[in-house]
């Protein structure tokens, strides 16, 4: 499922951001533009209840006849009320139907938009930022539909409506009632921005408490066996009380805000009232014209405080949405794109041929690289740190595109196969392997998009040597991997790795050599599993120690981006080189080990030499374990 | 852990009495600004009726009655008293926020102080994530209920109270059909944040799947690729994100919802008011600010309706965080001074482990019958599996878990005779992980004795081979570690954890070696620094380095919680058993990272 095109949010792509909000509510904008409306006819309904109140005054309290018309007037109370009440219902619900589904929106396609994303940008990105741009950004964009856009609207609204009421009732009084509005809606601008600052710093401040009692909880072990916990505690004391003080400050900022707004608010609704007032006793408006002013007067003046608040926080809003576009510009890497599918399974022969790569234009990380191998055989890729042996690896599946030369697969060019496709035909099992928060069972069968059967992956699990290991947990396959779950080691996470890569059976395999940090025994077990793994698969180890080598049928020693030695084990030994000063440590080591063995006297028998190694390769192990 | 114990939000009672006497109790030292405050909103709240029935006069007094002065009069006082209303606005929102800011303080302290004497075996059932959400929201919650929660509380029921004398006082009658309103209202303004609340609490806990799925596919992305999971991946997350449209939706139809009922509701008290008002005033027993007083007191009405139902609902919650917040308080450390117990001056002498045996759970001992004898001065070395026991020996030992069964002896005597302070403070641990705090390095250092001199810390710093590296640091001891020592090398914290403990001059030395491999140099200067370190003083070891193991004076092979063989290491050499195997798989590695054949021969080649 790719994302439908009516999602495909790099249309919305605007360098202004109101425009890019504008094309983002595609299929809302007319539930919005009713949502907004909604609120001018709701606000008219409510200056109508005044109206009413002021004809009620004038035409009928006075006339003892016109009682009988009261229950009529106290429908219409209720008519409008009625009126004020769906349409104000109805502008929320289209509010929300529009910000939930725009932040829908966003979150479908930002996650699908991170995961196509190419290796090169991931290579690059921190996990954090990511995750808060998908995350509380795009919440903030919610916002700013469900919340910030549509609020300052309603106080627009019930402003223009309200003053046009007046401005019919008495265009002299209307014009009096407003003279403060622009002041007090300056004034909760610059407070507000104000505001958010020191908000802000508060903010800080509570991540600062929070990571200090993060390491507190994290260190208690530290804590304890330093006998450190008053010292902790006076620690925690300061940062505690300085969010405090941030705290006093915040508040200190709003208690002066809000009486301020109140005495010019409260001192433009008595003005109003007042001249007003005066009015009416001069016979210039009746007391119903007065009655229905003094309430409209309330509904323009008070709200009016608001708007500062909701335009800073608009413009958060906006920003967040910057943030977010500047991950849906980036590139992504075209899944399906190439013309070749071949129906049977690749047979895993594979040529390099002048392979280069380059991240930029003139740093090579590799360079003319050439070689090929035959279906089913092992490649050991070694090197130093940095050499390029890695990246040569994660070229086949096309995590990164050579820059330069060729390379098939079965006589086919790379880069005409999808690489969808590809990657379906190649496993990987990394040194420490990522598994997911789900049950272990999720966690074999993730590679695969068909019905697994139970017979399958516990025989998966079996090869892989770790079918034991899961049933002694409590609840088997569905026990759950992770913080909510168990805590696998680190050879566990490896078998797990490898049961997932036996299910998907690919035909061609990357294996980051992968039996560093594990104990004696799980390292046996690993070897036999990979050794299962590996049988029929065109292999290609990225080497780490001189034991997974020895196996292979191809050895390519890299430095500096480039091959420098190829051959066979034997081969290679018999040249000058690289590889001959590797094995050279090596069987250095296993004489010092003799040695060492051996001076600790009593050899009955040594069931290990470096003759029997070079034989026997990473069998070696196995055979030494009883 | 997946105990609902640890789930969020889980509500384990109804209201309870007792907890609400006993969140009271938290702001008890603070009643004096609690009664400011309440006699400020008071005033406020008293105001607020006061001005419509001032509006009324105006149109009574004033308007209909054609007098200037008394206009004058009238518009004097409500201005004065708008004055009057802000400095009482201004004190409310500062001392109701500063106590809350105060109870909250309050509440993390407690907490933190608490904590910190809780025992290991609490942070090893308690997700720090549990921990975190009961110092900072619930904390905040509970804080919110005993402030603005209240204030709300006594802002409505004063402002519904004086607008109920005000009505009376124009008409008591009309009053009286306005009062029928008032039930009806609040309880469906109380039905409704109830069921809003939940709906925001579903939408907070697909938010948080929401994160945490983002949050693999992000760190997996790798995963993800190699596998082809895109397509699938995505009709899942679709599914999860179609869930929150739905909860997010309903929360807010539910909202949209919620006023205009209570308008609508409070609407028809306002035509019952225009029907029998306008006939009363007909007839003369109403005047015509009468009437716009009830109209504004009938619609201004649901504002402290709303808020109070808002507290009524949030209240369910902040108990229940309480609840969290006294369970955490009123825990019990495991381990603590037991009655009478002595601090002798030294714990030097011969350490002897007698029947020991421990367990996490009733069932499943990590430790069974364990006997060890130690001479003082001797180095043990542990090594074996992991998940064997070997972690469990050193932390009984430093008595951060105490034996369920048997005992330890230190120089003659069970050490539970002991303070802990007593153990623990000549004690030095270094842990496999190293865990240092944000801050300097000489802070980091100090740790291990806090009135060290600078010299004191320069020295141990030495010792432990760590000064090298820090005297190359632009800033020297005055570098920053960075958030969990993270802008350091994993053998700079290594080293600098081991100056710490040097600092300590402990007596009894306990480590837990690193398994990550650091480059040659760094490891010759952490060997260095553990011999000084282990020179004279009784050490266990958990070791994984060839050279530590050889330098003990006695291997433990520790295995399923029993010592599978025990000797020097010659001689456990020559048994070809469990260490032989364990020692030259260890050895080919770490020679192996020792020399950096691939490396070397690169180097060598070029």
């Amino acid at each position: 499922m790719t994302v439908p095109t009516s999602n495909d949010l790099r249309q919305t792509l605007s360098d202004k951001p109101l425009i890019g909000l504008y094309l983002l509510m595609r299929d809302y904008r007319l539930i919005y533009l009713t949502a907004t409306l909604s609120l001018g006819v709701a606000a008219a309904a409510r200056s109508g209840t005044y109206l009413l109140l002021g004809r009620l005054a004038d035409k009928i309290l006075g006339d003892e006849a016109a009682a009988g018309s009261l229950p009529l007037v106290a429908l219409g109370f209720l008519g409008l009320a009625a009126v004020t009440g769906v349409f104000t219902f109805l502008s929320g619900t289209l509010a929300a139907r529009t910000s939930e589904g725009v932040a829908q929106r966003l979150r479908d396609f930002m996650y699908d938009h991170i995961q196509r994303l190419t290796f090169s940008y991931h290579d690059q990105t921190r996990t954090g930022e990511l995750i808060q741009r998908a995350t509380s950004d795009i919440d903030a964009v919610r916002q700013f539909f469900a919340d910030h856009a549509i609020g300052a609207g309603r106080i627009l609204l019930l402003f223009v409506v309200n003053l046009a009421a007046l401005l019919y009732l008495n265009w002299q009084l209307a014009l009096y009632s407003i003279i403060v509005v622009p002041v007090t809606v300056l004034i909760s601008y610059f407070f507000f921005q104000r505001v958010s600052k020191a908000y802000e710093a508060y903010q800080e401040q509570d991540a600062v408490l929070t990571n200090t009692l993060q390491e507190n909880l994290t260190g208690v072990r530290v804590v304890k066996a330093f006998g450190r916990q008053s010292y902790e505690r006076e620690k925690f004391d300061i940062v505690n009380w300085e969010k405090f003080t941030l705290g006093r400050r915040l508040l200190l900022m709003h208690a002066l805000y809000w009486p301020s707004s109140d005495i010019l608010t409260g001192g433009q609704m008595l003005a109003g009232f007042a001249i007003g007032a005066i009015m009416a006793i001069n016979g210039e408006i009746s007391v119903g014209e007065y009655m229905s002013y003094a309430g409209m007067l309330i509904w323009i003046v008070w709200p009016i405080r608001n708007l500062g608040r909701l335009i800073v926080q608009m413009s958060t809003g906006i920003v967040s949405f910057n943030r977010i576009t500047e991950v849906i510009r980036q590139e992504r890497e075209p899944l399906d794109e190439g013309d070749y599918i071949s129906k049977d399974r690749p047979r895993g022969e594979i040529v390099f041929e002048d392979v280069s790569f380059a991240y930029e234009r003139d740093s090579h990380v590799l360079q003319d690289i050439n070689f090929r191998c035959e279906p089913g055989q092992i490649v050991a890729l070694i090197g130093s740190t940095g050499s390029g042996k890695t990246t040569l690896a994660n070229l086949l599946p096309r995590f990164y595109e050579y820059t330069a030369g060729s390379i098939t697969l079965d006589g086919v060019e790379l880069k005409r196969y999808p690489r969808n496709f590809l990657r379906g035909q190649i496993g990987v099992v990394e040194q420490e392997p990522f598994l997911f928060s789900r049950s272990i069972r999720e966690n074999i069968t993730y590679g695969v998009d068909r019905q697994v059967s139970e017979e399958e992956v516990i025989a998966a699990a079996e090869a892989a040597a770790i079918h034991d290991s899961i049933i002694s947990f409590p609840n088997g396959y569905d026990t759950l991997v992770g913080e909510k779950g168990v805590t696998l080691s680190g050879g566990q996470k490896q078998r797990l790795a490898i049961a997932r890569t036996l299910v998907k059976d690919p035909c061609m395999l990357i294996l980051d050599d992968a039996t560093s940090s594990v104990d004696v025994e799980t390292e046996t077990e690993i070897r036999a599993a990979l050794e299962r793994l590996m049988q029929g698969r065109t292999t290609f180890i990225i080497a780490h120690r001189i034991q997974s080598v020895m196996i292979a049928d191809l050895i390519v020693v890299l430095d500096s981006g480039r091959i420098v030695q190829i051959g066979r084990h034997e081969e290679l030994l018999g040249q000058e080189g690289i590889y001959r000063k590797i094995f050279d440590i090596q069987t250095r080591i296993e004489a010092e080990l003799e040695k060492e063995i051996a001076s600790v006297g009593q050899d009955t028998f040594l069931p290990y030499t470096a003759n029997e190694e070079r034989q026997d390769g990473i069998l070696s192990y196995t055979a030494n374990e009883e | 852990m997946t105990t609902p114990y640890f789930d969020e939000e889980e509500f384990t009672t109804r209201f309870d009495g007792r907890t609400i006497l006993r969140i009271l109790g938290q702001v008890k030292p603070h009643r004096q600004r609690i009664v400011c405050f309440v006699l400020m909103v008071a005033v406020v709240s008293v105001l607020d009726s006061y001005f419509t029935f001032l509006s009324k006069r105006i149109i009574d007094e004033g308007i209909v009655a054609s007098n200037p002065a008394a206009l004058k009069s009238i518009v004097t006082q409500y201005g004065l008293l708008i004055l009057v209303q802000a400095v009482a606005v201004f004190s409310f929102i500062y001392l109701v926020g500063v106590l809350g800011e105060r109870v909250r303080y309050d509440l993390r302290q407690k907490m933190f102080d608490h904590l910190q004497d809780l025992s290991l075996s609490f942070y090893n059932r308690t997700p720090v994530g549990w921990i975190m959400s009961r110092v900072t929201s619930d904390a905040e919650r509970v804080a919110q209920l005993v402030t603005w929660g209240l204030l709300d509380l006594t802002w409505g029921t004063i402002n519904i109270a004086t607008a109920s004398f005000f009505m009376i006082k124009i008409n008591w009658r009309l009053g009286l059909i306005v009062f029928t309103i008032i039930p009806i209202l609040v309880i469906t303004a109380a039905q409704f944040k109830k069921k809003i609340i939940v709906e925001f609490r579903k939408v907070r806990k697909i938010n948080s799947k929401i994160t945490a799925s983002y949050n693999e596919n992000i760190t997996g992305v790798r995963v993800v690729k190699a596998f082809g999971r895109e397509d699938r991946n995505m009709r899942e997350f679709g599914e999860l994100t179609s869930e929150m449209y739905r909860s997010g939706y309903r929360a807010a139809w539910l909202s949209a919802l919620f006023l205009p009922t209570v308008q609508f509701i409070s609407a028809l008290a306002l035509g019952g008011i225009v029907w029998y008002g306008g006939f009363q005033a007909i007839v003369g027993n109403m005047t015509v600010g009468g009437i716009q007083a009830f109209v504004s007191y009938v619609v201004f009405m649901i504002w402290p309706i709303q808020e109070m139902a808002r507290v009524y609902a949030e209240m369910q919650h902040a108990v229940a965080s309480a609840e969290r917040i006294f369970s955490l308080i009123d825990a019990v450390p495991d381990v603590q001074d037991q009655p009478g117990a002595q601090d002798p001056d030294s714990i030097r002498g011969d350490i002897l482990f007698e029947g020991v045996t421990f367990h996490y759970d009733d069932d499943d001992p990590v430790l069974e019958g364990f006997d060890l004898n130690v001479r003082q001065g001797e180095t043990i070395a542990l090594v074996g599996p992991t998940g064997g026991g070997k972690t469990t020996i050193i932390n009984l030992l430093g008595r951060f878990f105490e034996p369920t069964k048997g005992r330890i002896l230190i120089g003659g005597r069970d050490y539970k005779e002991m303070s802990l302070h007593a153990i623990q403070s000549r004690i030095g641990v270094v842990l496999q992980t190293p865990h240092l705090f944000s801050g300097t390095i000489l802070e980091n250092i100090r740790y291990g004795k806090l009135d060290a001199t600078d010299e004191e810390i320069e020295q141990a710093a030495r010792l432990s081979g760590a000064h090298d590296f820090i005297a190359d640091l632009e800033k020297g001891y005055q570098e920053e570690v960075g958030e969990g020592g993270n802008l350091l090398s994993v053998g700079q914290k290594q080293l600098i954890s081991l100056a710490r403990a040097v600092l300590r001059k402990p007596e009894i030395f306990i480590m837990d070696e690193a398994t990550s491999s650091v480059d040659t140099l760094t490891e010759a200067l952490i060997q260095k620094g553990m011999e000084n370190l282990m020179a004279g003083r009784t050490t266990f070891v958990i070791a994984h380095r060839l050279s530590t193991i050889r330098r003990a004076d006695r291997i433990l092979v520790i295995k399923n919680g029993k010592i599978t063989e025990m000797g020097a290491h010659a001689e456990l050499l020559r048994r070809r058993g469990h260490y032989y195997r364990l020692y030259t798989s260890q050895f080919r590695s770490q020679l192996e990272q020792e020399y950096q054949p691939f490396q070397a021969a690169a180097v060598a080649a070029a």
